[in-house]
């Protein structure tokens, strides 16, 4: 099944489980596993098999580091390094998908990493996770979303002081300010994120993207045109 | 009983108590909602009143949408509880699903017993939910843990609804009532302009820019300076004495 070096793709009964692997390097992001990532997602979408998709990273000490910083600096020119971006543009990608992510984490989402937990529907994290944007402090802010979706998944205040500061919060504070859906100990946490990954195939699919799209799409509308919205998107299901 | 509206409207000094009455779990109907739009209607047309309260009787609050409104073309209509200008106050005296949780996230505040349970369970059934729930929810709990709740279309028990600010209290049932009637009478002893225009720019000031928002409250309070209430207000403070407000 793998024809990947950075990541591991398995599938479970309508369930993709994509795994973040490079244990060694705290599955920091590189190039390398950007460009896996998008086919891993292109082949998780286009795959009527899969109804959910379940992130998670290798090995016990990291979901991810983040961006692997080696590597920064290393594009042949700034002009190539942007258009391969908007080519691959995987974090729109994934901020878009219609359907259900859920982002499994232990040990250590930072950068990149939270950000593509960001971009997932629902996070569970085992009870010793950290969780940070530390962009800031090596003199960059956010480049996969972070300051995008962080203030609208999370109290706005909050949002600043950790885009901001670049600190690191634990998983129960995490839980606290809503960064987190649930937070377990580290053995029950592939379990719990199948389960819930279980409750939603148990559904009508149809019905969850729709759900996710009124929710997705609302959000960026006043009150009013998300009403209507919603109105469109319930007579499309045909009900 | 059977003459008895399905939504009933009483009303007592600045208090209006609307209570959802379609024994035994309060499943929404047309008339219910013909029901609930006048009883709104009657909150709009009397000045003296002042905040809220709706609740349901039994110990159910509501499991929903009626069949045939299940399956009506058309979504059920909650904008004239929705629209209301006063605070309104849920009650909610046990389990709100579906709809009936959408009737709630129309009110401004949500004290619930503990043994109530929330859900919105359409996705379960193949549909979405058709009531403002996909984007009401969100904007009170935050876009995460509406997803969670809507994709996997569980149930959630009172404690964890109040974790997540789903509902602003949890009592025992037999204090229900009076919490939600000390609420209410604490928020009527309150200037009744500057409260409709509190609700109104917290409302509309937070789809705006932030600029346009800071401008909006400024526009009001302009305004409020005109009103007796104000001048009421700052007297009272003055003279250190509660305010007497007669919303002029």
């Amino acid at each position: 099944m793998n024809a990947f070096e950075t990541v591991l793709y398995d599938k479970l009964p309508s369930i993709a489980l994509v795994t973040l692997n490079r244990p060694r390097a705290l599955n920091a992001i590189n190039i390398r596993m950007r460009d896996e990532l998008w086919q891993v997602i292109g082949a998780v979408r286009d795959d009527p098999d899969v109804q959910v998709v379940i992130f998670r990273g290798a090995g016990d000490r990291a979901f991810s580091a983040g961006a692997d910083i080696t590597e920064f600096g290393t594009a042949p020119s700034p002009v190539i390094a942007r258009q391969v971006r908007w080519q691959r543009d995987l974090w729109g990608t994934l901020a878009s998908f219609s359907k259900p992510l859920i982002a499994a984490i232990q040990g250590y989402a930072l950068g990149a990493g939270l950000e593509l937990a960001m971009c997932c529907d629902i996070r569970i994290a085992s009870d010793d996770s950290r969780l940070g944007l530390p962009e800031t402090t090596l003199g960059m802010i956010p480049a996969a979303g972070g300051t995008q979706t962080m203030p609208r998944l999370i109290p706005p205040a909050m949002a600043a002081q950790l885009c901001i500061t670049g600190e690191m919060v634990a998983a129960r504070d995490a839980l606290g300010i809503g960064l987190l859906n649930r937070v377990v100990p580290r053995d029950e946490l592939f379990p719990t994120a199948r389960k819930i990954a279980e409750k939603i195939i148990a559904n009508d699919q149809r019905a969850v993207r729709t759900a996710k799209e009124a929710v997705r799409r609302g959000l960026d509308l006043p009150l009013v045109e998300g009403l209507e919205l919603e109105r469109r998107l319930r007579s499309r299901l045909g009900k | 009983m059977s003459t008895a509206r399905s939504v009933e409207c009483r009303v007592a000094g600045p208090l209006a108590y609307l209570t959802l009455n379609r024994p035994p779990v309060n499943r929404l109907d047309q008339r219910m909602l013909s029901d609930l739009a006048q009883a709104c209607q009657r909150i709009v047309d009397e000045p003296a009143v002042r905040v809220a309260i709706l609740g349901a009787s039994g110990n159910v609050f509501s499991l929903g949408l009626d069949n045939e409104l299940l399956t009506a073309a058309q979504p059920p209509d909650f904008s004239p509880l929705a629209s209301l200008a006063i605070p309104v106050i849920a009650a909610i005296n046990g389990d709100a699903l579906g709809a009936g949780l959408e009737i709630a996230l129309c009110c401004d505040f949500r004290i619930a017993v503990d043994h109530a349970r929330f859900a919105l369970p359409e996705t379960s059934i193949g549909m979405i939910p058709s009531g403002g729930g996909t984007q009401r929810l969100p904007r009170l709990v935050g876009k995460g843990k509406a997803l969670e709740l809507l994709l996997t279309a569980e149930t959630i028990d009172a404690s964890e609804a109040f974790r997540i600010g789903l509902v602003n209290a949890v009592v025992p049932l037999p204090e229900l009532e009076a919490s939600a009637e000390h609420l209410a009478q604490q928020i009527a002893t309150r200037a009744p302009i500057a409260l409709r225009y509190t609700k109104e720019v917290v409302r509309r000031g937070s789809e705006m820019t932030l600029e346009q928002g800071l401008r909006f409250e400024m526009d009001l309070n302009v305004l409020l300076q005109t009103t007796r209430d104000r001048a009421e207000g700052l007297k009272a403070f003055l003279e250190k004495r509660p305010p007497v407000f007669t919303g002029e």
